[in-house]
């Protein structure tokens, strides 16, 4: 019977191969949208899950009257240990702040994650190199296997290496005790650099807050009651060894405990926007697939009218409705089996942009969970989809079924209009949001923003550039190359990085304002308009010592009707304004620009060492292929390298997180679209051969096919129609807020509502039409033959 | 074998109770070929289904082989259908996706009858029927006629003790329905099946040895008529 049944099921699904196909390639589609976002959440929420203490782990963080933070002070390890048995270990980290080369006889890369770590957090987080862990006599350096690679190309890897810390001529030989393999994108601890010492911070007193600490409790701790604690004795620990303790400050501080598993979405101390992105994304997952589930219902139902002379029969023969029952969802379960395994090649296909997108290093082959996941997945959607038309087609009446002609009877029932209705608003929030996300996206890439970003050049750079006078010979070298325009240096660039604040104090007013310590040719390389007075110039001695140029937000913040000439006083040094710039938006289009004030003498600031280079457009290649060559002549201090990078791509990575939006919003637009077009498909289908009969007699009596077509649009129209009116007071809202969050921004246009309502109501006629065309082009003879 | 008394059949609209049987007592015995004759909407085809636990009466008694079917759980019912009624429509109602041999052999599936035991019976009812070769065809490359031998070869082939149809030739032209008719009469005749047939045509009522009359619900007359020869 089975076999049968097979067969039977296969000869079906072959006759309707263009609906099989529409049911089965939306459902493939929504379990690739869903499929990847269990393995996004799968990988988002397992990080160092391997660790076999995963659930004893906790990071110690301490809560400030205005901040929580992650960082402690190197005694409060000790501290624990110490004091509390139901501790089983405690580690304490550090990170590096700053890039530095390593070379090897065949390779050089740049560690910009460093990490010391002492060898009991090692141990916690089962770092294991090469030849195992072992407690070092002082430092042991380990190099992750990438690293590893990048230094010794081809070589065994499994033994120690030599290598030079910092630039090769300073000649700072290291042994590497080993590689580290391990998977470092799914770890809360990465580096791409490892020191483990046998202690961290010996000298370093609790004021000293910047290492991590990590402790392991034993299985069964009371963590609230252990947290507690541990606060109590760190604010006696804090209070000793002051004569007067400032109770006030201790009382406000207060130590916590941030499990492991909570780190990397949740952290205490920190945002939990990726956890809200996760959220969001496992809700638009499911509700992908729900509503494709929805639609394959739909269309199966829609299919049944074939499907019910095949009931009425086998029931005659004596077939139970549970026999029945079975068959068809064996029938759905078919289906989707075919679905999945489509699902999973669109997934592949869809990977690597997904990747792209957010950042991460998916991969369905190696995620083992989705063994036991993809036949639940299977089994839900067999259920959800397939329960209710296997219930509806199992449970005809034979003497009904059997009697003459049988249709489905038009229900005109509010649920399904009501799903429609949902489907299409979905849609257009998506679309309608789509294009608005389009618009911004736009303005803000053809808005001008005050400097021109493109052929500047902005080099990384180790030697400091603070005094104009050491920086002198490195201009004229540079600008000696064919191509370069200009040349100069700052303290930050302007790609959205964020700049220092400072108080200022002028006509006797205190204002803070934000200030930027640049060099000569700093607005000439940026190519930023002077609204008034003159830039900095060698030709006036002064400059250098005290002369100082504002921006228009900062006149106006300090409301000044004749800035030039005037004396602003600041880090103990009184500037002569010499000069005011127009705005320009260094921190792209979300912040208002800042009050600023640009001075090439400024002892408060941080050192000057981001050169910025202005070439000509047509000598590009040459001048960098010359810098390339050169560097280390121009430019001794640095080391070898000429590590550059183009600034418009820089501060185009302001627009990054925009652009993932974008994308997302762009698929879902298409997702939506596309499930809502197909259950629409399935709808129309249903109408139309519920009203075969009214359709033949209407043309019986002298309807054109136009005629018909409009009548059968009509309802459709109405419900799509419904549906923008519903959404679009939902779309003005959600963009409207999306849209403050840019301090610089478009007003809502009216062209996207208009656009999504034309785009739904186009794609609802052709598709109704598409549907409706065979019942209104058949004899209206045969329609009526049986009745 | 089949007792009828006083079924009575109704469908409240509005509060109007349309009755379309109204105190049908009959009796049906073995081996009889009744044909059910009437004016459309006289309620033929109502019986027949209540006949063959389609529809139930909404009131009176029916018995079928000393059982009474109005007191039936599904199941038991079910088990009837297997095992003593074959139903034949105007329509055919052959299954599209079945193949001929397909089609015969569904009823046997659901009796659960052994594999081999189901080859036998399905080649001899092929051969009886003279469709061996059209056994892998599917019923819309079969004529009408063809149609309603497969039609009646499937509801033959589980070995019932009556046979229930409803306008058997009412799609066919009158050869192809004389020769159904014929295969009733020698089925009725020679293997004592049990036959109750509705249909429109007197011709037709006349291979039978029964005639029930049927207007507007009621028995009108029920006469015995002679075979024709």
């Amino acid at each position: 019977m089975f076999k049968l049944n097979l067969t039977i099921v296969l000869r079906t699904l072959w006759k309707n191969r263009s609906i099989t196909a529409i049911n089965i390639g939306g459902l493939s589609v929504a379990l690739a949208a869903f499929i990847l976002v269990v393995l996004y959440v799968g990988h988002e929420t397992t990080f160092d899950r391997e660790n076999e203490n995963y659930d004893n782990i906790y990071l110690v963080g301490r809560t400030l009257p205005d901040y929580s933070t992650n960082y402690t002070a190197p005694p409060l390890a000790k501290l624990i240990s110490s004091n509390f048995p139901e501790v089983a270990a405690v580690g304490k980290m550090k990170g590096g702040f700053f890039e530095f080369p390593i070379n090897s006889q065949k390779g050089r890369y740049y560690a910009s994650n460093s990490v010391q770590m002492d060898y009991e957090l090692a141990k916690m987080f089962k770092i294991n190199p090469a030849g195992g862990l072992q407690k070092p006599v002082g430092l042991a350096i380990y190099l992750p296997k990438e690293s590893m690679q990048a230094l010794f190309p081809n070589e065994n890897l499994n033994e120690q290496k030599q290598v030079i810390v910092g630039p090769k001529q300073a000649g700072d030989v290291r042994i590497v005790k080993g590689m580290i393999d391990r998977d470092q994108t799914h770890s809360n601890i990465t580096f791409d650099l490892l020191i483990v010492a046998d202690d961290l911070g010996k000298d370093e007193d609790l004021g000293f807050n910047n290492y991590n600490t990590y402790i392991q409790v034993k299985p069964g701790t009371d963590v609230s009651a252990l947290s507690n604690k541990i606060d109590k004795l760190y604010k006696a620990e804090m209070a000793k060894g002051d004569s007067d303790p400032d109770w006030k400050w201790i009382n406000s501080i207060h130590i916590f405990l941030d499990p492991l598993k909570n780190l990397h979405l949740q952290p205490k101390a920190g945002n939990n926007a990726s956890y809200k992105v996760l959220i969001a994304l496992s809700v638009l997952g499911l509700l992908i697939l729900v509503i494709a589930c929805i639609n394959f219902t739909n269309l199966s139902i829609a299919q049944a009218t074939k499907r019910a002379k095949e009931v009425g029969v086998k029931k005659v023969m004596g077939a139970h409705s549970a026999q029945l029952t079975v068959q068809f969802l064996l029938e759905i379960l078919m289906q989707c089996t075919l679905a999945i395994g489509l699902g999973l090649i669109i997934a592949e296909i869809a990977m690597p942009k997904f990747n792209q997108l957010f950042l991460v290093n998916l991969n369905i082959w190696s995620q083992q969970s989705l063994l036991w996941q993809l036949p639940l997945i299977l089994v839900l959607i067999t259920f959800i989809a397939g329960i209710y038309p296997a219930l509806v087609l199992s449970g005809f009446k034979p003497a009904a079924v059997l009697k003459g002609n049988f249709h489905t009877s038009r229900q005109n029932s509010w649920l399904r209009n009501g799903l429609v209705v949902v489907q299409f608003s979905v849609a257009v929030i998506f679309i309608t949001g789509l294009l608005i996300i389009n618009s911004q996206l736009k303005y803000m890439r053809t808005e001008d923003i005050g400097f021109k970003p493109e052929q500047v050049i902005a080099i990384k750079n180790m030697a400091i550039y603070s005094d104009p006078k050491v920086f002198a010979p490195f201009r004229d070298k540079m600008m000696k190359i064919r191509g370069v325009k200009s040349v100069t240096v700052a303290n930050s660039i302007p790609d959205g990085s964020k700049t220092g604040g400072n108080s200022y104090t002028i006509d006797g007013k205190r204002e803070s304002l934000n200030f930027l310590d640049v060099d000569f040719d700093y607005f000439e390389t940026l190519n930023i308009k002077v609204k008034d007075g003159r830039t900095f110039s060698a030709h006036y001695p002064t400059d250098t010592t005290n002369a100082a140029i504002l921006n228009e937000s900062a006149v106006a913040k300090l409301n000044l009707a004749n800035p030039i000439g005037k004396t602003i006083t600041g880090c103990s040094i009184d500037y002569r304004i010499v000069g005011v710039v127009k705005d320009f938006k260094s921190q792209g289009f979300e912040k208002q620009v800042d009050p600023t004030i640009y001075t090439l003498k400024d002892p408060c600031g941080n050192y000057k060492t981001s050169i910025m280079v202005k070439v000509d457009e047509k000598q590009m290649a040459a001048v960098l292929a010359t810098l390339k060559a050169e560097w280390s002549k121009i430019n001794k201090l640095d080391g070898e390298d000429f590590r550059y990078q183009f600034l418009d791509e820089l501060y185009g990575k302001l627009f990054q997180k925009q652009e993932q939006l974008q994308s997302i919003f762009f698929a879902a637009a298409m997702l939506t679209i596309l499930i809502a077009i197909l259950g629409l498909f399935a709808f129309a289908r249903y109408m139309t051969n519920g009203r075969i009969k009214e359709i033949a007699v209407r043309k019986i009596l002298g309807a054109t096919d136009f005629q018909v077509l409009r009548l059968l649009n009509t309802s459709f129209f109405m419900i799509v129609l419904a549906a923008n009116l519903v959404s679009w007071p939902v779309a003005y809202i959600l963009t409207k807020k999306w849209l403050e969050t840019f301090a610089y921004r478009i007003e809502v246009p009216v062209a996207p509502f208009a656009i999504s309502a034309l785009v739904t109501i186009c794609l609802t006629v052709l598709t109704v039409s598409l549907q409706a065309r065979a019942a209104v082009r058949a004899n209206p003879v045969k329609a009526l033959k049986y009745e | 074998m089949i007792e009828l008394k006083n079924i009575e059949k109704y469908y409240a609209n509005k509060g109007v109770k349309q009755y379309v049987l109204r105190h049908v007592s009959t009796e049906i015995r073995q081996g009889e070929f009744v044909s059910i004759m009437g004016p459309s909407g006289a309620g033929k085809s109502t019986l027949l289904n209540i006949l063959g636990m389609l529809e139930e009466p909404t009131y009176g008694e029916y018995r079928f082989m000393g059982e009474d079917v109005t007191a039936l759980s599904e199941r038991k019912r079910i088990e009837l259908y297997r095992n003593h009624i074959g139903f034949v429509f105007q329509a055919y109602h052959l299954i599209d996706e079945m193949t001929v041999a397909e089609n015969i052999e569904a009823p046997l599936l659901y009796k659960k009858v052994p594999s081999a035991e189901r080859k036998s019976r399905i080649a001899d009812v092929l051969d009886r029927f003279n469709i061996v070769a059209k056994k892998d065809l599917f019923p819309n490359q079969l004529s009408g006629g063809q149609q309603q031998l497969v039609g009646i070869a499937r509801a033959l082939v589980a070995q019932p003790s009556i046979i229930l149809a409803d306008e058997p030739t009412g799609n066919l032209q009158s050869v192809q329905a004389e020769q159904i008719m014929e295969l009733f009469k020698k089925l009725n005749q020679e293997e004592k099946i049990t036959i109750i047939q509705v249909t429109h045509a007197e011709k037709n009522a006349g291979y039978g040895n029964r005639v029930i009359n049927i207007a507007d619900g009621v028995i009108k007359d029920d006469m015995k008529v002679m075979p024709q020869p």
